[in-house]
């Protein structure tokens, strides 16, 4: 199987999500896998989980925001063109370092747009190909939830219960329960109980948004790497990817990145598989121009960029009279409630959204606004109303499937750089008419259920500036290679030996959280790709 | 401790700042008076991009404030200076905000005065476990998605 010509058999661009799962899959077929990584090891002593200003991480050292964390492995974005902002963490694990878990699935409907709503594309595989990915993935990473959602097809039994139920998951209840509104115990990728080896069950700690130092938090570092780097395969930190090689005929060779200590090497693969997420791939395909594709890699259809997608998401806070304590438990999904998943014409827009119902934040950030996005007033008003918040408010985010427009998209900017003088992204992006008509519904249902539930004071922020945690489309699957830059199995349609396996790939977005999807398809493509080896590096 | 970014008169002029942004409540003082003008004075030394909105925030009160300095201003009169710049600068201020908001609750006097215990780690906390039997109307419902 192994191609000794080559440095590696397989050479993975980005440790997040997508390429830990590729790597382990890879690895386990006896395929000598390297993958540069242009970030480092998150190390225990790095979390502010035990400082008591462990709320300011979320504004420095753990900002979402690249721009504003600013770590050195970070690079610039241009978001001047966009309402949301990208973001994302550079470093082993990806943007699973820090994130809330959320961990859904996709349903049926989601993959087969097209056929039955009319719009977008449908993907080339059906949620019945992936599950068994599902499952898989799932089985490494440690989910905690509950099977049964009638909301969603059956699925196999989740490795540790639901997260705890506490006061404001009772809060929740009595609106939905007055409504009668679906809802279930979200799947996390968070343990509840005993999983995995080195890692401890959730302690309830709250703040999950910036990392988790026991590793409940089923992120890519804790979970696939481990098994990753003892099945052999080489992952190199601190190692910025500036372009992927190609040979006279067009066909990836490596790629081109600079080292921990500044200096420019090349390393050679039988295969290349992008793993950078949905704006740092497109930027490095962008980046890699050629004769035989001036245009950047993969890309004279010019999709590479385009049809880019977010969830475009609200924030709709309660404030109860009760303590509901949303600043304790796990910060992310309690409950979704998918009651208004499906198409339903009459509300005056196609596809859907969730009801993410989730927790709180500690005092500074409330009052900051953070999650709440209105800041306690100063002045002589100030503690009382920071009082009726702060441990009285729970929040639900109010997450919509975005439609792929080709005018969304990531270029390279023509000015901005990173520390290496790689062009940094440029992100152009407008909410679309059926997203904004599905955003004004949407807000009104959360502010319906909080108004059910007992609120005293309803919160809104509109769109959420800092959601860009979903980055999709822009490297998208398709059968038709005029609308899509890889097939079904991650290949590029234009270079037979490069692969997709990140968010890039999703052709839309569905309303829910995408990793365990993005987990699922990278393993998928894995798969094809280990046992198709030969025939793909050719 | 002294300051390292802050003169002399800007700290002291933060100081009272903050005693009207966060007045005293309870047991606890005023922002100002608790030391949260130092430690905003840390912030602007290790992130240099903080200085210039609260630097500008703090001239603009020292303007508004015109012949009578802010020190000599009664309460009702410095709340008003600052609404003026609120107004004026909403960015530059809201920045001064943020950073004395930062500085008290990250204080372990003021979190206790919330309850709060300690940092989230290393006990975190102990919560109900789920209940599927609050499962039962949803259920009932029946299934909920299409098949495709």
């Amino acid at each position: 199987m192994a191609t000794p010509e080559f440095d590696s058999d397989v050479l993975i661009v980005g440790s997040g999500a997508s390429g830990a799962a590729a790597a382990w899959s890879l690895s386990r077929r006896g395929l000598r896998v390297t993958c540069l990584e242009q970030g480092r090891w998150v190390k225990p002593s790095d979390y502010a989980h035990s400082r008591p200003d462990f709320e300011l991480a979320r504004q420095t050292s753990f900002a979402k925001d690249p721009n504003v964390r600013g770590w050195a492995e970070d690079y610039p974005i241009n978001n001047s063109g966009t309402p949301i902002y990208p973001l994302m963490v550079n470093a082993v694990g990806g943007s699973t370092v820090h994130w809330s878990g959320h961990f859904p699935r996709m349903r049926p409907s989601d993959f087969r747009v097209r056929t039955l709503d009319g719009v977008a594309d449908d993907w080339p595989f059906t949620y019945w190909d992936l599950e068994p990915y599902y499952d898989l993935n799932d089985s490494m990473v440690g989910v905690s939830g509950l099977a049964g959602d009638p909301g969603n097809p059956p699925r196999s039994p989740r490795q540790t219960p639901p997260l705890a139920f506490d006061a404001g998951c009772e809060a929740y209840l009595r609106g939905l329960e007055k409504l009668g509104w679906h809802w279930w115990p979200c799947d996390n990728a968070l343990i509840s109980e005993p999983f995995g080896e080195n890692r401890s069950p959730c302690n309830c700690c709250g703040p999950c948004d910036i990392g988790c130092p026991i590793g409940a938090m089923s992120s890519a570092h804790v979970t696939y790497w481990p098994k990753a780097l003892a099945q052999g395969v080489q992952l190199i930190t601190h190692a910025r990817v500036e372009q992927i090689t190609v040979d006279r005929a067009g066909r990836a060779t490596g790629a081109l990145y600079y080292d921990d200590q500044g200096v420019r090497r090349s390393h050679t693969a039988g295969v290349v598989v992008m793993a950078a997420n949905g704006v740092g791939t497109p930027r490095l395909l962008l980046n890699s121009t050629s004769a035989r594709f001036p245009n950047g890699l993969a890309n004279n259809s010019g999709v590479v960029g385009a049809y880019l997608m977010f969830h475009p998401v609200a924030f709709v806070s309660g404030v109860f009279e009760e303590v509901v304590n949303g600043q304790r438990g796990p910060i992310g999904g309690l409950m979704n409630c998918q009651e208004f998943y499906e198409t339903d014409l009459a509300r005056g827009f196609v596809r859907g959204f969730e009801l993410q119902l989730s927790r709180s934040v500690g005092p500074l950030s409330v009052a900051n606004g953070g999650i709440l996005g209105h800041p306690v007033p100063w002045g002589s008003e100030h503690h009382e109303a920071l009082r009726s918040r702060y441990a009285h408010t729970m929040t639900t985010s109010v997450m919509l499937e975005d439609l792929p427009e080709p005018e969304n998209r990531v270029t390279l900017d023509p000015g901005l750089t990173d520390a290496h003088g790689i062009p940094a992204p440029r992100v152009e992006y407008r909410a679309g008419e059926n997203t904004q008509r599905m955003l004004e519904f949407s807000i009104a249902r959360a502010r319906e259920l909080f108004e059910a539930a007992g609120a005293v004071e309803i919160l809104v922020d509109p769109l959420v500036q800092e959601s860009g945690w979903h980055l999709m489309g822009t490297c998208r699957m398709g059968d038709d290679p005029e609308r899509s830059v890889i097939n079904g199995w991650g290949q590029a349609h234009e270079c037979s030996n490069l692969f997709v396996i990140d968010g890039s790939t999703f052709t839309t977005s569905a309303a829910v959280n995408p990793t365990s999807t993005i987990q699922a398809v990278a393993l998928r493509c894995a798969d094809w790709l280990g046992r198709n080896y030969r025939e793909a590096a050719a | 401790m002294t300051a390292r970014i802050l003169t002399p008169e800007e700290l002291a002029l933060l100081t009272l700042v903050q005693d009207e942004l966060v007045p005293a409540h309870g047991d606890l003082s005023a922002a100002g008076t608790l030391g949260a003008a130092l430690t905003v004075d840390a912030y602007l030394a290790e992130r240099p991009l903080l200085r210039r909105p609260v630097l500008t925030a703090l001239r603009a009160v020292e303007a508004a404030a015109g012949e009578t300095p802010f020190a000599e201003l009664d309460s009702e009169g410095r709340v008003g200076i600052l609404r003026q710049v609120e107004n004026d600068d909403p960015e530059a201020f809201s920045e001064l905000v943020k950073q004395t908001y930062n500085a008290y609750y990250t204080r372990p006097d003021v979190q206790a005065s919330l309850g709060i215990d300690g940092p989230p780690q290393p006990l975190g906390f102990e919560l109900p476990a789920f209940d599927e039997s609050r499962l039962a109307r949803v259920r009932a419902m029946g299934k909920l998605w299409r098949d495709a």
